[in-house]
């Protein structure tokens, strides 16, 4: 029983899972009336935007890279799909230019990385900067309203199939369809092996420039996808739109098990702990803590996270330990 | 039936003016274990790499199973054939052991990754092997021995007929030792060629069949193993006579330097107590894992202990503080030259005066004039072999790299010095100088305390032996007593002589 | 008498360049109430790229100092409006600042922490605190008169009263990181933490202290910041990371550490605050700064990197 118990909780998703009801329940005892239809909304809608990105998050940390791009992507796109829009295109058209600006940003982030071999920090620290700029430029202060939202997307945001937004059903289809190919395949097991130990990957003859090039790509790509859910959730969309999402975006992924030192962690892993994270904001508004503390609990959180993740590592024992009874 | 597998011929490779192959030959058989021996710098390690894809060769021919071998990409040596087990073998650390032996190159069904497959395929290849690993457990925390095996599967799983081991026992216990020649015996059963690259020459006797000597980048000498000896092993390698070997001064023993006194820390090491008299060199053998350079570690402060005492010239040392150690005299040349001991892309000069800065500065100013001098100075008491003192440390080879380590530390004028495999990966003539070295010091007043797995070595400069096994001291034997016989049994277990 | 071309020689030179190229485009640029105006606006970001270089040197990062810098602001703002003196506000503003690289450094020497993930958390933590301080509003310090120095000259000269500051901090960073035992430990500590471990030197000790150094430093930052804009608002600094980082990477000190000069970095900061200058003077747009010190810190990552691949493929590979 107890070696089964020890490979149950060795599985890095079950802690969070488990922290995740925890902390639901605390927060259901604490205030009763969060337990509705509307609180699990909130919940749901809120989690949506930063969920969507943990997906493609995770592609690039399992790696041992980071994208800090996303937020500025995500808001561009969720403003050119309204300026398309607006501007009377078809949704065909739209789609396209937020094809474009994905892959533009993915194969500049992508490119950089994978076969200059720069550091993802700092590469993606400038992209973020340098698309926020284009961003800004372009949109010359003009806001995306509600009215220019197109019909499809608001939909998604506004309706439910029962408690569940339709918005959050398209987050965890994507999950699940990203989870089911990251476990079967070959190419997606990769990423793994590249974050674990680069040489070794090298050696083993894995084409890593072209897979860590393909996982910026992809990452950009549903950034810029993800414009459709952040629109929806807002139904309004601004060059300030998507700012400081990175930051939720890491630590959804690290509180649910993608370690930032590569290798290990699954899209479910991700999900778990974005909604956890939701929660615990949830939680905290419900036991009357006031907003101006969020930006401050959130990177507490994180840090926990990354602790947390880090004292799990260390209780595996080194090789150094006796080599004994030979 | 014996047939030629690999060879190679009149092989040349030029590094921007340095030969590191002149006239190199090489052929193997199938069904065969090939030692290939040399002095560092003898072209060894650039022949092997080449064989590994990672150069090209400016002449020669290398013919692999009768097709000429496509050189200059890793992916294309695995892919025909040829598998290198390094010294330190690079795993995965978060994938699994069957994720490790099929990494790229998952067994698929239908298009997705066959997990099933791809654990019963690597649970019979530790099987085939002899050993007992979980294919499920993850790679991190793995033993060295056992990270090699995985590299074998992996080798085999390949179908790989030529598998390079290069320097694979340096960090094995005798056990392991015994498992890995039993593996390799079971590789040359099934019609591979193994290629066994060690300094260790009482192995390369013991397992191989064939030896290859190279020396300056060229052949100069293949036979049957039964057909030479290991004397002429060592002229053929060093192109000399190399008669004295270990050259050990009489020094006249002083006081107690160190004293330790029932040292433990859990899970490492327990109760360990001796002491160390200037003048005497003292030699902590065991089987690697018994503990040694872990007790080394803790007298110097880089590790902590958990109960006991280490004193110095009569003075209570505490724990956990390397500098410390420093200021009562202590210098530790450390086992691993490249992670420990050197700053590698960092000049030769900055490396010697590293431990030394407090001193060369005048207030806290420090030039880098006042670093090259002190550089120059052990240097040259050392005789290493540089271009040009500003020169990084990485440039040079490994005996005089290892020379830049003992100037280092040299330099502090310690009362007691530690040094943890101090030959290790270096050619029998410097080996040679390092030991004069020790043993000149010791002369002049130094306590040294040195660990070795070389049995020679050890028998030859110690003054006594400290038999370490499991953490603990098993045996005392002063230098008439210690045989290799009792100093392994002591090491091992067995019953003692 | 050839001189070898490095990278922070570039930088200088580069700074030369566009001083001249910048009076060329804008006339004003050249005025001496522009160059005052430029010290000024670089003041911060030179303060804090001065211990930042020994960080990024030593192997780690710290992306927090922006927060840092406005916790600080945060804090005096906060204690003055409830009648701290002013200069006891200061001194509080700089204890602050130092508690904060204080728990950056424990986070990464005794938890074990990477510094990158970890100061990703702690930049939020401490911009959120600013807003647990301040809440949205932002403070005003007008009546505290001596904030003057953040703004004027010293009488006489075009020169603001923060030169003497950064030209004192500046000389002793560079003569501590070229020329002291603790500049040579800080470059080992880059180039090999476990040779550096093993030749005596306090490892973990050093790196608390340098993450120490850089929240206090961020903290005079914050005074600097405070004194010139005469208040204090939850927001204030947000984004500077990006230029200090940009600056130091620029100023030719490697990512992953080991590598770099002092002046390299003072180059670059000035090279950076000219283009700027440049920029505002040609009523260029704000967007247009992001956009421009984005690519500089590309430019700064790709080109040593472009000349590096350039260079090895001349060379032939090491045996």
């Amino acid at each position: 029983m107890s070696k089964f118990l020890s490979k149950f909780f060795a599985i890095r998703e079950i802690p969070v899972a488990i922290a995740l009801v925890i902390v639901l329940g605390v927060t259901a005892f604490a205030n009763p009336a969060i337990v509705s239809r509307s609180g699990a909304l909130d919940i749901f809608l809120g989690v949506s935007v930063v969920a969507f990105l943990a997906v493609g998050q995770t592609l690039v940390i399992a790696m041992k890279h980071v994208d800090l791009s996303v937020g500025s992507t995500i808001g561009f796109s969720a403003w050119l799909i309204g300026k398309s829009t607006a501007d009377g295109h078809s949704l065909i058209y739209t789609m396209m230019m937020v094809l474009f600006l994905g892959l533009v940003v993915g194969a500049l982030n992508g490119y950089l990385v994978a076969y200059l071999e720069l550091p993802s920090l700092v590469v993606t620290l400038a992209t973020m900067y340098i698309v926020r700029g284009v961003f800004s430029q372009i949109s010359s202060g003009r806001t995306i309203i509600a009215s220019e939202v197109p019909k499809p997307i608001s939909f998604i945001g506004l309706n439910s199939f029962y408690v569940v937004p339709y918005m959050f059903i398209v987050v965890v289809v994507l999950v699940f369809a990203v989870g089911n190919i990251m476990h079967r395949l070959r190419p997606a097991r990769d990423l793994y092996a590249i974050g674990s130990n680069l040489p070794a990957a090298n050696l083993a003859g894995i084409p890593v420039a072209k897979r860590v090039f393909s996982a910026f790509l992809a990452n950009g790509l549903l950034a810029s996808f993800g414009g459709i859910i952040l629109l929806s959730r807002f139904n309004a969309a601004d060059t300030n739109s998507g700012t400081g999402l990175e930051l939720n975006v890491i630590a959804a992924c690290v509180v649910g098990g993608v370690a930032i030192a590569g290798g290990v962690g699954t899209v479910y892993g991700a999900l778990i702990g974005a909604v956890l994270l939701q929660s615990i904001t949830m939680a905290l508004g419900a036991l009357g803590v006031g907003q101006f503390w969020q930006l401050a609990v959130n990177g507490l959180l994180l840090i926990l996270a990354i602790s947390l993740d880090r004292y799990l590592t260390l209780r595996v024992k080194p090789s150094t330990i006796m080599r004994v009874k030979n | 039936m014996v047939s030629t597998l690999l060879s190679v011929e009149n092989a040349a490779k030029n590094f921007g003016g340095v030969k590191a192959l002149v006239k190199a030959d090489l052929t193997l058989y199938t069904h065969e274990i090939h030692a290939l021996l040399g002095e560092n710098g003898a072209g060894k390690s650039t022949l092997l790499k080449t064989l590994a894809g990672v150069h090209v060769l400016d002449a020669g021919a290398i013919t692999l199973n009768g097709k000429p071998f496509e050189q200059g990409s890793t992916r294309l040596a695995r892919e025909q054939g040829i598998a290198v087990i390094y010294q330190e073998p690079n795993l995965f650390p978060d994938l699994t052991l069957a994720e490790n032996v099929f990494a790229g190159r998952q067994p698929v069904k239908n298009g997705s990754v066959d997990w099933k497959s791809m654990q019963d395929q690597s649970r019979a290849l530790f099987t085939q092997l002899g050993v007992s690993l979980n294919p499920l457990s993850r790679a991190r925390g793995l033993s060295i021995a056992d990270q090699q095996i995985v590299e074998i599967a992996k080798a085999i799983s390949t179908n790989a007929n030529v598998i390079v081991m290069d320097e694979p026992t340096a960090a094995l216990s005798s056990k392991e030792v015994a498992r890995l020649f039993a593996v390799a015996r079971n590789l040359k059963e099934n019609g591979c060629a193994v290629v066994f690259v060690s300094h260790r020459l009482d192995e390369v006797f013991a397992l191989c069949d064939r030896i290859t000597i190279m020396r300056d980048g060229s052949t100069v000498s293949t036979s049957l193993t039964s057909a030479i000896d290991e004397p002429q092993v060592i002229r053929s390698m060093v192109g000399r006579d190399v008669s004295e070997l270990f050259p050990k001064l009489e020094a006249e023993i002083g006081e107690v330097v160190l004293d330790v006194q029932d040292l433990s820390r859990d899970g490492q090491f327990g109760d360990i107590s001796f002491s160390v008299r200037a003048g005497e060199i003292v030699a902590l053998a065991g089987l690697v894992g018994s503990g040694r350079s872990e007790v080394a570690r803790a007298i110097f402060g880089v590790d902590r202990y958990d109960s006991g005492t280490i004193t110095i010239n009569g003075q209570r040392l505490h724990a956990g503080s390397p500098s410390a150690a420093m200021d009562a005299g202590i210098a530790l040349v450390p086992e691993d030259r490249r992670q420990q001991g050197l700053f590698m892309p960092t000049s030769i000069a900055k490396n010697a005066a590293i431990t030394m800065l407090s001193t060369l500065r005048k207030g806290f100013i420090l030039r880098s004039s006042a670093e090259r001098k002190i550089a120059e100075e052990w240097t040259k008491i050392l005789q290493t072999k540089y271009a040009s003192i500003d020169d990084p440390v990485e440039r040079l080879s490994g005996g005089n790299q290892q020379k830049v380590v003992l100037a280092k530390w040299l330099a502090t004028n310690p009362r007691l010095l530690i040094v943890d495999e101090p030959t290790r990966g270096i050619d029998v003539g410097t080996k040679s100088e390092v030991h004069k070295l020790l043993s000149q010091k010791a002369q002049e007043g130094l306590a040294v305390l040195m660990i070795s797995s070389e049995l020679p070595e050890v028998l030859g400069m110690a003054d006594r032996v400290l038999v370490m096994r499991e953490g603990h001291i098993v045996r005392e034997l002063s230098r008439h007593e210690a045989t290799s016989e009792n100093v392994i049994a002591a090491a091992t277990g067995a019953v003692t002589i | 008498m050839r001189i070898k071309f490095t990278w922070d020689k570039g930088v200088v030179l580069l700074l030369i360049v566009s001083t001249i190229v910048g009076s060329f485009i804008t006339p004003y640029f050249a005025t001496s109430s522009n160059i005052s105006f430029v010290i000024q606006d670089v003041g911060e970001i030179m303060i804090i790229a001065l211990p930042m270089t020994y960080l990024i040197i030593a192997g780690e990062i710290d992306l927090s100092v922006a927060s840092i810098v406005g916790l600080t602001s945060a804090s005096i703002g906060f204690a003055y409006v409830r009648g701290v003196p002013f200069g006891l506000s200061i001194l509080i503003g700089l204890v602050v600042g130092t508690l904060c690289g204080l728990i950056n450094g424990i986070l990464v020497t005794k938890f074990g922490l990477q510094s990158l993930a970890v100061t990703i958390g702690t930049l939020a933590l401490f911009r959120g605190l600013c807003y647990v301080l301040l809440g949205n509003e932002p403070v005003d310090f007008l009546t505290a008169p001596i904030t003057h120095i953040g703004y004027d000259n010293i009488p006489n000269t075009f020169l603001p009263y923060s030169t003497i500051l950064l030209v004192i901090l500046g000389a002793a960073a560079w003569i501590t990181l070229h020329y002291t035992r603790f500049g040579r430990w800080t470059f080992s500590l880059g180039i090999n933490p476990g040779a550096a471990e093993f030749s005596g030197i306090p490892v973990q000790r050093m790196k608390l202290l340098l993450f120490t150094l850089t929240g206090l430093m961020s903290g005079v930052a914050g005074v600097v910041y405070s004194f010139r804009f005469a208040s204090a608002s939850p927001s204030g600094a947000s984004g500077y990371e990006l230029a200090v980082i940009a600056a130091v990477l620029f100023g030719g000190v490697a990512i992953a550490g080991g590598v770099g000069t002092m002046w390299g970095v003072l180059a670059a900061v000035m090279v950076l605050g000219v283009i700027r200058s440049v920029l505002q003077l040609s009523n260029v747009s704000s967007n247009a700064l992001l956009i421009v010190s984005g690519s500089l810190l590309l430019i700064s990552v790709v080109l040593p990197r472009a000349i590096e691949v350039s260079r090895s493929r001349r060379k032939t590979s090491t045996p």
